[in-house]
């Protein structure tokens, strides 16, 4: 089956945090971790997301395999396996990864799964006013960077 | 396991309109989502309505009325509340009539037409809003120059947009949001960007004018004197349709060459006549324009020149240009405010109404006005205050001034969410309803033609919407309301066949579009035309003929301050998680943005020692304030760009360090320094110095 995966048109963000607001809204967190973060340097802004990477580091990084990547792509942690070391934090290498000091586990985007089994997009897509994130395969992702002038 | 309802409403976190859909569970709102079938937002949301849910259960939210003793809160019921306001003011307008009573509102949660019948039924002329600055006072410039607010046309897609200093994707639009914007954008409009700040907007623009902060009103100007020369103009427009166009072009001829319009406003000639060029001859074009221009003393004449260049380019009422779009066809807000009420003894004497005529017309004083009768008893006394949904105390120019006044009231009564510095200063505290507390006729004033049905999602503590509020403190004064509140929006969509009931399951009206109905009807002036030569204005004695008056403090109008205070202080940015003074608490919110920033060159924080990061004392003639440093080297090396509305909630004493980030402890409210028709206060350009908090 073909992979799934986030990107963010980084060009056409400008900034709202709406996605980190939805984002916080649908996965019930307070202050702290942030599964998807955009950085003011304006007139840029940096979108820090997880990309579920086909080889994903902190798959590779973590001790007790707590993290895997499941057959539609998404990377997701085992909330139960989790030992709280960090290491994916260390390897991930766009600072999406996060940690709840409540639980002391490492906390990571899940695409909105559950969003997903009901045909609803991301929280964080379903609310971006200029439409920048996307969700899908090679194929679609592609097909928004062609229409990319 | 519990049910959870799915509630459609309409979101007013900011100015409003956003289609939202509520999750409820056991009474409590757990979420909430964008409605993909709204008109206005088609499914988005942003960071501030998205975190409704941690304003309306925050733990420091007052969710029941409050009785000042002795400098404590004390916890009382509705009714000894309402009595005790009731009485009051009931007393006060007894012994010095109700024009010693003022009634204040922010930018409100949507009870414009509540606040309006309350006063006028009261018999006080002097009702406060931010309407002298925001909004209103480009409602009352577009009412004198062409009949009505012409709302750009992002439904018909403008092949040129311009961008006149406003970023509606991350603040406060009104009519139109930014979702709109973007998808008009995004099938190729060219952009064109006026800003003195290079947001995400500028750097997409197709033409990015970085003018000088203020100025606005000479770049139009520069806009006509290419478009009069290179004759851009509709030449049958203008010669129909257009009083005073020759007089008009005669100031632009003798006054506006390119060379003062570039050396006014740092615009260099080139691009001003790129910009008019592209504005003039792309067709249709439309201009989106923000309350920057507004918050000066070239208020009214940056509005009518805007208007003057749809005008006279053929883009006013016409498909994907500036359009007057029809009303759904519900009552109207005057007609639900009972402006006919307050007398014309009563209305003489609005405070200010003689000297800010525009602002009596639009039934409001300017502020500075009512701080000025408060603090001096001239020209009579006021002794009481009824704010709504305001903070003053932050939000209002010269903010040390506000402060001593609201003291100095024999009798203050606030309503609002939580004990903001200025509901501090009260004596009774009334508990309002969140827009999920709310059922309304919503965005009844506004000029894209919808009115949505926000309908109560939840009721939570002893809350109640301030429609309720008015309405029962009204009949405690004796005044006429209806029984409860859904008798007031049946009689408010009568006109349409619709009850409340009905319409709530409808979900908006739409009024039906029709374009060019100028043809027919004319404008609603009293030449019938578009007045660029205003009867109205030449009627009060004023100049007839629109201008740009010089900044009343820069270093080029007072080149004695700009030696102490060496920099443009372009106050007041906006962010995209708070909406003016709100938001400080939510914690959501707070974590994207901790603290006041402001915004500084490298270059400029190089010659101060100034590093990213570091606290800062910005100084103005009038106090000192601090926030921290952001640099930014998209701004001019001598312009200043700091945010305002900051307070701290957070801190324990009742002054919720009011006086510590406030942008307003800086600006000024002179009467000199003031839109001279409508009393716009001049909260965005002011003279500064800045140091290191440290170093001073």
């Amino acid at each position: 089956m073909e992979k799934i995966s986030l990107v963010f048109r980084k060009k056409d963000c400008m900034g709202c945090h709406a996605c980190e607001v939805a984002c916080k809204q649908e996965h019930g967190l307070g202050v702290g971790p942030r599964l998807v973060r955009v950085l003011e340097k304006s007139p840029d802004y940096v979108p820090i997301y997880c990309h579920h990477c086909a080889k994903a580091p902190c798959v590779e990084a973590c001790p007790v395999e707590a993290i895997s990547r499941n057959e539609q792509g998404i990377v997701l942690i085992d909330d139960d396996l989790c030992i709280g070391c960090k290491e994916c934090l260390e390897a991930c290498p766009f600072g999406a990864m996060q940690f709840e000091d409540r639980r002391e586990v490492a906390l990571k985007c899940d695409l909105c799964q559950h969003r997903l089994a009901e045909n609803k997009p991301p929280a964080c897509i379903s609310v971006c006013p200029t439409a920048c994130i996307y969700l899908g395969g090679k194929k679609s992702i592609a097909a928004v960077f062609e229409k990319t002038p | 396991m519990s049910e959870v309802r799915h509630i459609r409403t309409v979101c007013r976190s900011c100015h409003g309109g956003c289609g939202v859909i509520a999750h409820v569970k056991n009474g409590e709102v757990i979420k909430v989502e964008g409605d993909p079938e709204s008109p206005i937002s088609h499914g988005t949301m942003c960071a501030k309505g998205l975190a409704i849910t941690q304003l309306a259960y925050h733990p420091d939210r007052i969710l029941y009325p409050m009785r000042k003793d002795n400098g404590d809160w004390k916890r009382i019921c509705w009714d000894e509340a309402l009595d005790t306001v009731a009485a009051k003011l009931k007393k006060i307008a007894a012994a010095h009539g109700p024009e010693s009573i003022i009634i204040g509102q922010g930018t409100g949660r949507d009870f414009e037409s509540h606040f309006s019948r309350f006063g006028n039924l009261l018999g006080t002329p002097n009702m406060l809003t931010a309407g002298h600055m925001c909004y209103l006072s480009r409602i009352g410039a577009t009412l004198t120059t062409c009949g009505r607010h012409p709302a750009i046309d992002y439904a018909n897609n403008p092949k040129c947009i311009v961008m006149w200093a406003c970023n509606p994707l991350w603040t406060n639009p009104d009519e139109y949001k930014g979702v709109s914007f973007w998808r008009a954008y995004e099938k190729g409009a060219k952009l064109i960007v006026i800003d003195p700040r290079k947001g995400f907007l500028a750097k997409r623009a197709d033409l990015w004018l970085q003018l000088r902060p203020g100025t606005d009103a000479a770049l139009t100007m520069g806009f006509f004197r290419v478009i009069i020369d290179e004759e851009l103009y509709d030449r049958e427009f203008v010669s129909q349709y257009i009083h005073g166009w020759d007089s008009f072009v005669a100031r632009v001829k003798q006054d506006y060459s390119l060379d003062r319009v570039a050396e006014i406003t740092w615009v260099k000639q080139e691009l001003i006549r790129k910009a008019a060029r592209l504005y003039a001859i792309t067709k249709p074009a439309g201009i989106h324009w923000g309350v920057p221009t507004e918050q000066t003393n070239n208020c009214t004449d940056f509005t009518r020149t805007a208007v003057g260049l749809m005008a006279a380019t053929g883009n006013l009422d016409a498909p994907g240009g500036n359009v007057f779009h029809e009303p759904p066809g519900t009552r109207k807000i005057s007609e639900f405010s009972a402006n006919r009420a307050l007398s014309d003894e009563q209305r003489k004497k609005r405070l200010g109404g003689d000297q800010y005529r525009l602002a009596a017309r639009m039934t409001i004083v300017t502020p500075k006005c009512a701080w000025d009768a408060i603090l001096t008893g001239k020209p009579y006394p006021v002794k009481a205050g009824y704010l709504v949904a305001t903070n003053p105390v932050v939000s209002r120019a010269n903010a040390r001034e506000v402060y001593h006044a609201l003291k100095k009231l024999e009798f203050l009564a606030v309503s609002d969410f939580f004990l903001t510095p200025t509901a501090e200063l009260a004596d009774i505290f009334l508990p309002a309803g969140t827009w999920l507390e709310q059922d309304h006729v919503s965005e009844n004033w506004k000029y894209h033609g919808y009115v949505l049905a926000r309908q109560k999602v939840v009721e939570i503590g002893e809350c109640w919407q301030d429609h309720k509020i008015f309405m029962e403190l009204g009949k405690r004064m004796g005044q006429q309301w209806w029984d409860t509140i859904e008798d007031s929006l049946d009689w408010l969509l009568e006109p349409t066949g619709l009850t409340w009931q009905e319409f709530k399951k409808k979900g908006y009206l739409h009024g039906e579009q029709k374009y060019y109905k100028y043809r027919e009807k004319g404008f609603s002036t009293p030449t019938r035309k578009v007045e660029l030569y205003s009867t109205i204005l030449e009627n009060w004695g004023r100049d007839p003929l629109p201008k740009y008056t010089e900044i009343p403090e820069s270093p080029f109008s007072r080149p004695d301050l700009a030696e102490k205070y060496p920099y443009i202080l372009n106050a007041g940015l906006r962010t995209p998680t708070f909406f003016h003074s709100a938001n400080r608490q939510i914690p959501w919110l707070r974590e994207i943005r901790p603290d006041p920033i402001v915004e500084i060159h490298p270059a400029t924080a190089e010659k101060h020692g100034i590093g990213e990061g570091d606290w800062v004392w910005i100084e103005s003639p009038r106090g000192r304030i601090k926030e921290k440093a952001k640099l930014n080297n998209g701004i001019d090396p001598s312009v200043i760009v700091a945010e305002h509305g900051w307070w701290f909630p957070e801190t324990g004493s009742a002054d919720h360090g009011w006086e510590v980030s406030n942008i307003n402890m800086l600006t000024d409210n002179s009467h000199e320094s003031m839109d001279p028709v409508m009393g716009a206060t001049n909260l965005r350009v002011l003279l500064c110095n800045i140091c290191r908090c440290g170093d001073d």
